[in-house]
């Protein structure tokens, strides 16, 4: 009962100084709440998978969690010299390499296009672009089987039609990673469209009426004033996207399971794949060599897109 | 700025301690010593009951269960359905955190696993083993002592259209390799079908079938006494070399579309496949009215013997039981010839209890009957608590010898490499 009566005669002896003092108290009782959950639900859960891999943790140590043994390093050489997990590791890069810039290109032509070319149902054209974001990727991904089917999916029937002879898309391990790129572009370009539309509005129109008077066409002002202004909202959609790809497990999860030949692994997937065989340690390993790499390509991309 | 580095310093202590009470495994950790099997009471089952059950079993089970409460008025069965593809996280979690339910249904490849954890109860001696399907009671067996009881089984056996096979001058299903391998080529050749026959080239699940030529050769895939892996036996690569002759031979379509098997069987593209119950009623779908009357099933070609995959689902209790007495009545209950019998009529579960085989509504259907000869012969994967990673690897190896026509011995070579180095568990 004492602590109270402290409190309540402390503000008048030095005023200043309790009173931030109680501020400080206040806001660390308010914020409790979420700093408790955020303890509990993510900060252990992340401090737990990092000491998980560096220790043999298996399925069967889940009760005693802690009786694992210390093995260092060893998690991370495993993952890294084993053949399957390289496989994935570059496809992933694949994945990245040829997937982000076709996603933001995608995204960008979108956006231009509603937001000088196309003047009539614009509306209707956006939510149409933007629809493949929101779709469940287990539907999306019935429809791209249909389609990308050897004998009778649309694509090779009209491919047919010109006489070419299509391949068999997702059985083929020359083009089962190309058909997901293709994919993955088409499912998320809405989102990088959207962002680029608000950028493209803030780009001021005096500067574009200011160089078309002094004569540059169309080409140099896009190339020299919307894109330059541009620089923030692309290194947001870069970042956001890049770190997307780099994690990229639905597509193959749905519409491959890593085949044919584990032309289709990705990191991600294969990651996950050994959680499920209760190999712990290793996937933990597998996950933060994952998130090394994504740090380090968000840093660089921070880097060099920096205002100079 | 202070504040911050008091964090880092709590979190570098809280990093410290997780460390040093990490030091290391307990050294007795595995002294499975003779687990104690007592006697269950024999009166009126007691209490209440909880139980998991996936899928559709899940669904159908709170109605088999109301006789069992009859039987017993004193005692509740709660049922909690649970879906199949978050079943297995659903157990483990269970398992780690001690809310596990009473029993449960649990699929026979997870035995190895949650018997490694020390969840399941050994069955006791009221439950007679020899009353089940042999192959499918093994897989509740681990290191000799049986946890739990086969509650439904399935087994594969081959589809083939006999319209088609009429064609190419096939009246009698085959019964050897030669006799299958031939079979599916004339079809090819004379039936004017695209494909012989419909395998899996590889991918999740392809051991399946694979396997069961293996058994077939009479080969093995872990030793006797089930310490070592036996992938690389010459039997087993003679069953990969016969496996992969369908697809070097073009009879088997290499790069198969998903999900596409019922579609071709109907239309007679591929008029061959291997594959389990369930199939039945998909190609009838798949074929509309008066295709049951094209198409029929057939055992398995023997070379030494003929083998197949057994499947199914198990019954277990839980060693966190409180009721534990009420637990094994009820299996026993649903293990009887008569609930099983009643069982397929509601859920169309084939029954493990070989002697509810005997009933009409099972034995008067020719197809039915087949799989039931068949589950005679039909084989599990030994309880290896790693075994999804074993098959995982096999599966891409047999993916490697079907489509890019490597040596099924090198593969098996590789396969007995992958699975010594994961180990048993």
């Amino acid at each position: 009962m004492s602590a109270p009566a402290i409190t309540e005669r402390s503000p008048r002896s030095r005023p200043g100084h309790r009173r931030n003092g109680s501020e400080a108290r206040a806001g660390i009782l308010l914020a409790a709440p979420f700093l408790l959950l955020f303890a509990v639900f993510t900060l252990w859960p992340v401090i737990q998978s990092m000491f998980m891999s560096f220790t043999d943790t298996r399925v069967s140590d889940i009760r005693s969690p802690f009786s694992v043994n210390f093995v260092a390093f060893d998690n991370y050489i495993k993952a890294l010299s084993d053949p399957v997990f390289r496989r994935a590791a570059l496809n992933t890069g694949v994945f990245v390499v040829v997937g982000v810039p076709l996603t933001i290109a995608a995204g960008l032509a979108a956006a231009l296009a509603l937001d000088k070319g196309i003047t009539r149902f614009r509306g209707v054209y956006r939510v149409g672009f933007y629809t493949p974001v929101i779709t469940s990727i287990v539907a999306v991904a019935v429809v791209w089987r249909f389609l990308l089917q050897p004998d009778s999916g649309l694509v090779n029937t009209v491919l047919g039609y010109v006489g070419i002879t299509g391949p068999n898309w997702l059985g083929d391990t020359r083009t089962s990673l190309l058909s997901l790129i293709a994919m993955a572009t088409w499912r998320n370009f809405g989102t990088g469209m959207i962002i680029f539309l608000a950028g493209l509005q803030s780009v001021p129109w005096n500067l574009h009426e200011a160089a078309s008077l002094d004569g540059a066409s169309s080409w140099q002002r896009f190339w020299n004033i919307t894109l330059p202004l541009l620089r923030p909202t692309m290194l947001f959609v870069l970042v956001t996207t890049t770190i997307g790809y780099l994690q990229f497990f639905e597509e193959p999860f749905v519409m491959t399971q890593g085949g044919p030949l584990n032309s289709t692994i990705s990191a991600s997937m294969y990651t996950y794949q050994q959680f499920g065989f209760g190999n712990y340690g290793v996937a933990g390993a597998m996950a933060y060599l994952t998130f090394v790499v994504i740090v380090v390509v968000t840093i660089i991309q921070f880097r060099l897109t920096r205002e100079k | 700025m202070k504040n911050r580095m008091r964090t880092a310093a709590a979190l570098t202590a809280l990093l410290a301690l997780v460390g040093m009470s990490a030091c290391g495994r307990d050294a007795g950790g595995d002294t499975t010593n003779a687990p104690s099997q007592q006697a269950v009471d024999t009166g009126k089952a007691t209490g209440t009951l909880t139980m998991w059950a996936m899928g559709t079993e899940g669904d159908k089970l709170p109605d088999l269960v109301k006789k069992f409460e009859a039987d017993n008025p004193d005692v509740k069965v709660e049922v909690t359905a649970i879906p199949w593809n978050s079943a297995h996280d659903k157990f483990t979690a269970a398992i780690a955190a001690g809310t596990t339910p009473d029993l449960a249904m649990i699929g026979t490849t997870w035995m190895g696993e949650f018997v490694g954890l020390k969840a399941l109860d050994p069955t006791p001696e009221m439950i007679d083993p020899s009353k089940f399907f042999e192959g499918a009671q093994a897989t509740t067996v681990v290191q000799d002592t049986s946890y739990g009881v086969p509650w439904y089984v399935e087994t594969r056996l081959v589809f083939y259209r006999t319209d088609i096979a009429k064609k190419a001058g096939i009246t009698e299903a085959p019964t050897t390799w030669e006799g299958l391998h031939d079979m599916a080529k004339a079809m090819q050749d004379k039936g004017g079908s695209k494909w012989g026959i419909s395998l899996q080239p590889g991918q999740t699940g392809s051991w399946q079938t694979v396997v069961p030529f293996m058994w077939s050769n009479g080969g093995e895939i872990v030793n006797k006494d089930m310490t070592a892996f036996t992938f690389d036996d010459p039997k087993n690569v003679e069953a990969l070399k016969y496996y992969q002759s369908f697809f070097t031979d073009g009879i088997a379509n290499k790069a198969p579309a998903q999900g596409t098997t019922e579609a071709d069987f109907a239309s007679g593209a591929a008029p061959m496949f291997i594959s389990g119950p369930w199939m039945m009623a998909s190609v009838e779908t798949a074929g509309g009215a008066g295709f049951a009357d094209k198409y029929d099933v057939a055992l398995m070609p023997k070379k030494e013997i003929s083998a197949s995959f057994v499947g199914g689902s198990n019954l277990g209790v839980f060693k966190s039981t409180e009721n534990r007495d009420a637990a094994w009545k009820l299996v026993d209950f649903l293990t009887t010839d008569t609930t099983q019998v009643e069982w397929f009529g509601m859920s169309t579960d084939l029954p493990s209890v070989q002697s509810a085989w005997d009933d009409e509504s099972l034995k008067s259907d020719a197809k039915l009957a087949k799989f039931g000869t068949q589950l005679k012969t039909a084989f599990a994967p030994p309880p290896v608590q790693t075994w999804e990673q074993v098959s995982a690897s096999f599966d891409a190896q047999v993916e490697k010898v079907t489509k890019t026509g490597t040596d099924p011995g090198e593969a098996l070579k590789t396969v007995q490499q992958e699975a010594t180095s994961i180990g048993m568990g």
